[in-house]
């Protein structure tokens, strides 16, 4: 029973998501929400301790043998990523249901949380399914969904960049669908495991098409991703959407592809084949020139949650740059950080979402003295900014020093300097709305002491998450040998 | 029972919360309270615990915060928790005509807790965290003034902080992949290296030194400390004496004599590159301080200059300039600041801050004018005060190591000294309206006693240097 519980969950969301839309009253809507988002933690974190337990396996749906079914296969990270996702899902939806009513008709809210089931669905999907057909089914169910979610709020902006995300998209998509179909050309197999058996015993054979394979595999979900340079439509998508869509879209959605990534990287070809591959170095290459122009744009940006989205695709740069570096070490710290910054850039795309609409304007400039009216809220802000800068014991500095010692492992001093450049860029756009929020005469003025009033239910999820936040980091050695379970 | 050799760091920061929560007509006697309790404190862990150790959190190798007080840190937090008394009475005074002063207080108290924090520290990372926090609880004591000048001083002051912990964190990534270790003990934990790890160590010393050389203020990399004169007087005189650029020095000292070692080092070579920048930030500092007209950052630039001669002692390596060293940093913490107060006295009560104003201010405060003089010449070294004896450990030292060019470039830098307090105390005293025209107007007792005490304490050191001698001296023959 506790193993099918993948599937099950799987199942459970899709069918509970068209139950939204039937629900007449908006306060049973959240409620409902709730429940079923609650017995996902649950069910997750069952999962977590089966596989704690039992350690990995595969789930075979239908035939029993690989080679006809569908098969899930759950390890350490699949696990442990389904935790945090249902976790974060959990918080956002909470969050919702106190400010989404006034970001979209109220008519719509009951489609707004049938998407956010219909994404939850394919993105644990994405992460459980070991099958790669399945995962493209499950990846285009998301870039749907999650258009769906931008395009809800119907206006202008939102449906340029929702047009913007969906042609990029469906470019990624036919990338990835391409290189499926030439591995399948190739080896016969849609399944991971059956065709790394293959790749492992031909692959001297072809070795421009384990070349051609990967790049399309890399473009395909870079541009789903936002790796850069590949990034353009995410900005507009991500900063137009409602809160609680961009807090997922953001921490959750663009990082799916990259574990993706991972295991094809991992599983489907393994370290040992890709490492003398030239597109290992090129992911290298763009997740350093992602770190980079990522936080130089960002720091150009006049709108909040506009900046907060580029510092997402400096932050895909960071993920990347572990994947690139082609070792256990650098997959490993990738994965740690694909967790720690979901963990706080949903809870900073959920204040930023707080402070715009009570300050009622996006622009960074005007939030100068939002510390003296929402202290709190800006003390959270606060924290996750220290992530993002690396302060010790924070996920943000346990990555750095991680990533930095698997660059050192290979003997590639020079890297470091891109890190370390890097979350001092971080410091240059996310300090100055901390400072001028609390400090300076001038900011200050006319502002009245916690006139801003929170309400706790959007509250709660913040704090919760800036928690989990700093327990990750606090807890990252164990963190991270858990992870390294899957990769031994 | 060790736990209790936390109290220090934390009893501060907890206090500094309470009075930030508690009602401004209750802040003087709690503030009070605090730091005197907390001297005590300190006392009490420095006396009775000689080789207590406490592991506050092992998450893992990495993230582990391991406390040991030993001689060098006790020292430190002594000195701290000392000066930290005089200033909060000075600030008392100081503050005392602004509104909102609970939010300044509480990072005030933080800031004494962290900076025992690094005092206590037991390994590099405990201390680098504390480093980091250092840098972010002060700010806003930096920028206290809230005008858009301090904001952008503020700004220029985390840049360069957060510069050079960057290059701090590359240095202990460079030494934690090598040796899996970063805890503290004397004599270094590298040893002697072969050919091969000659340029790698180098690195990662000359990346450590420049690194928490920005907090210590080398340059350079100084210009943060003239320009972060903008805070209170208080603020400055106990940052920018004490506790941020002595925190610097502090990790210098950790990282010279107890993580990479003496030896090592020199066998790297690094410290002949480093003393050229020690060498030129004695002699740049104290000749930019002869061209300032402002008060404060003259004594600023003085700061940066007088830094330089403590870090001699971390760079040419016999007993005697480390011992010279050790003493300056005392010595300059407790000169400093009395200066420091001084100018503070004279821009509170008077409002004025550049040296032509202050004509004849001598005649309107004498008892304030006359420690600043003292102190003074505590500061060029004239003896029989304290700054010669530490002078004079350095300048044996450099003979003894064979660096002919330290002596005369201390003689040199004391004529600079010279150059730029004597014409403050002429200015005060033998300039302006004659002596019967003006009326002496004394600061109020708050801030007068911890001058005449802070006074008295370098008179009586210069008298009786013995008594911290020997202390040190013992501190020297453990690390040599």
């Amino acid at each position: 029973m506790t193993s099918n519980l993948p599937l099950i969950n799987i199942m459970f969301l899709m069918i509970t998501a068209f139950a939204f839309p039937l629900i007449k009253k908006i306060k049973y809507i959240y409620f409902f929400s709730y429940i079923i988002h609650i017995l996902l933690v649950i069910s997750t974190l069952a999962t977590l301790m089966f596989v704690v337990n039992h350690g990995a396996y595969a789930l075979n749906i239908g035939y029993p043998d690989t080679f006809m079914g569908i098969q899930l296969y759950i390890s350490h990270v699949e696990a442990l990523l389904g935790v945090v996702f249902s976790i974060i899902f959990l918080m956002v939806v909470i969050f919702a249901s106190s400010t989404i009513d006034k970001e979209i008709s109220e008519n719509r809210i009951g489609l707004f949380y049938l998407l956010v089931n219909i994404l939850y669905t394919s993105l644990i999907g994405v992460i459980y399914s070991n099958d790669l057909f399945n995962a493209y089914v499950f990846i285009e169910v998301s870039t749907l969904s999650a258009c769906g979610l931008i395009i809800i709020k119907d206006k202008g902006e939102t449906i340029l960049a929702a047009i913007k995300y969906l042609i990029m998209s469906t470019v990624g998509s036919g990338l990835v669908l391409m290189s499926i179909a030439y591995l399948y050309s190739i080896t016969g197999h849609l399944n991971i495991l059956l065709s790394h058996n293959v790749i492992v015993a031909t692959y001297q054979d072809y070795p421009n098409s384990v070349l051609i394979i990967l790049s399309l595999f890399t473009l395909g979900l870079g541009v789903k991703s936002a790796l850069f340079p590949l990034h353009g439509w995410l900005p507009d998508a991500h900063s137009s959407a409602p809160t609680p869509s961009s807090a997922i879209l953001s921490s959750l959605v663009i990082k799916v592809y990259m574990v993706l990534l991972i295991k094809i990287i991992f599983r489907l070809f393994g370290l040992n084949i890709v490492k003398d591959i030239v597109i290992m170095d090129i992911i290298l290459l763009l997740g350093s020139a992602g770190m980079i122009f990522g936080s130089v744009m960002a720091i150009k940006q006049k709108e909040l949650k506009r900046m907060v989205a580029y510092s997402s695709v400096a932050q895909i740069g960071y993920v990347a740059f572990g994947i690139g570096l082609g070792s256990i070490a650098g997959l490993t710290i990738a994965v740690y950080h694909i967790i720690g910054h979901a963990l706080t850039k949903s809870s900073i795309f959920l204040i930023s979402g707080l402070m715009i609409s009570q300050n009622k304007s996006k622009y960074i400039e005007d939030l100068k003295g939002i510390g003296h009216e929402m202290p709190i809220t800006l003390i959270l802000f606060t924290l996750a900014s220290f992530s993002m800068v690396g302060i010790p014991i924070f996920p943000g500095f346990i990555s750095k020093w991680y990533l930095s010692l698997a660059c050192l492992e290979l003997n590639r001093i020079s890297l470091i300097l891109i890190i370390l450049a890097s979350s001092l860029l971080n410091l240059l756009y996310y300090f100055p709305i901390v400072i001028n929020g609390f400090f300076g005469k001038e900011n200050l003025k006319g502002r009245i002491r916690k006139s801003k009033k929170v309400n706790p239910y959007s509250l709660f999820p913040i704090v919760t998450l800036i928690i989990l936040m700093l327990l990750t980091g606090l807890f990252s050695g164990r963190i991270i040998d858990f992870i390294a379970l899957s990769f031994a | 029972m060790t736990y209790i050799i936390l109290l220090p760091i934390f009893f501060p920061i907890l206090s500094g919360i309470f009075i930030r929560l508690t009602s401004q007509n209750r802040l003087k006697p709690l503030l009070i309270i605090s730091v005197i309790l907390n001297f005590c404190f300190t006392i009490f862990v420095v006396s009775y615990f000689p080789e207590a150790a406490v592991e506050l959190f092992e998450f893992n190798n990495l993230l582990f915060f391991y406390f040991s007080p030993d001689l060098l840190g006790k020292i430190f937090a002594v000195l701290v928790s000392t000066l930290w008394i005089f200033t909060t009475f000075y600030a008392l005074d100081y503050m005392s005509h602004e509104k909102k002063t609970n939010s300044f207080f509480m990072f005030f108290l933080a800031t004494q807790g962290i900076t025992i924090g690094i005092a206590f520290s037991g390994n590099l990372i405990t201390l680098y965290l504390f480093y980091e926090l250092l840098t972010l609880i002060t700010f806003p004591l930096v920028i206290h003034e809230g005008s858009d000048e301090a904001l952008r001083t503020g700004k220029k002051y985390l840049l360069y902080s957060f510069f050079g912990a960057t290059f701090v964190l590359f240095g202990i990534i460079l030494l934690y992949s090598q040796n899996n270790s970063l805890d503290f003990m004397s004599g270094g934990m590298i040893g002697i290296l072969s050919n091969e790890q000659l340029p790698y160590y180098l690195m990662v010393y000359l990346f450590l030194f420049l690194g928490f050389g920005v907090k210590s203020a080398l340059v350079p990399f100084h210009s943060w400390l003239p320009s972060a004169m903008i805070a209170p007087t208080p603020v400055s005189a106990l940052l920018h004496a004490v506790a941020v650029v002595k925190s610097g020095i502090f990790s210098l000292m950790r990282i010279t004599y107890y993580v990479i070692g003496w030896e090592t080092i020199e066998q790297t070579g690094g410290n002949k590159y480093t003393l050229v920048l020690v060498l030129i930030t004695i002699i740049m500092g104290s000749f930019l301080a002869i061209s300032q007209k402002n008060l404060k950052k003259r004594l600023a630039y003085s700061t940066v200059s007088q830094l330089g001669y403590i870090m001699i002692g971390l760079v040419v390596f016999t007993p005697d300039t480390l011992t010279g060293g050790l003493l300056h940093m005392l010595f300059h913490a407790f000169i400093k600041i009395t200066l420091f107060f001084c100018i503070g006295a004279v821009m509170h009560y008077e409002h004025k801050t550049e040296l032509a104003e202050i004509e004849g201010i001598g005649k309107r405060m004498p008892i304030t004018m006359t420690c600043f003089s003292i102190s003074s010449l505590c500061l060029i070294g004239i003896p029989p005060t304290n700054g010669f004896v530490s002078k004079w450990f350095l300048a044996i030292g450099g003979i003894k190591s064979g660096n002919y060019i330290i002596p005369i470039i201390l003689l040199l830098s004391a004529l600079f000294t010279a150059a730029y307090l004597l014409p403050i105390f002429t200015t005060a005293f033998f300039k302006g309206p004659p002596i019967r025209e003006t009326v002496v107007k004394e600061p109020n007792n708050l801030m007068l006693i911890p001058i005449i005490i802070l006074t008295g304490i370098n008179v009586f050191i210069g008298f009786f240097p013995n008594l911290v001698i020997n202390l040190i001296e013992k501190l020297s023959l453990i690390l040599y």
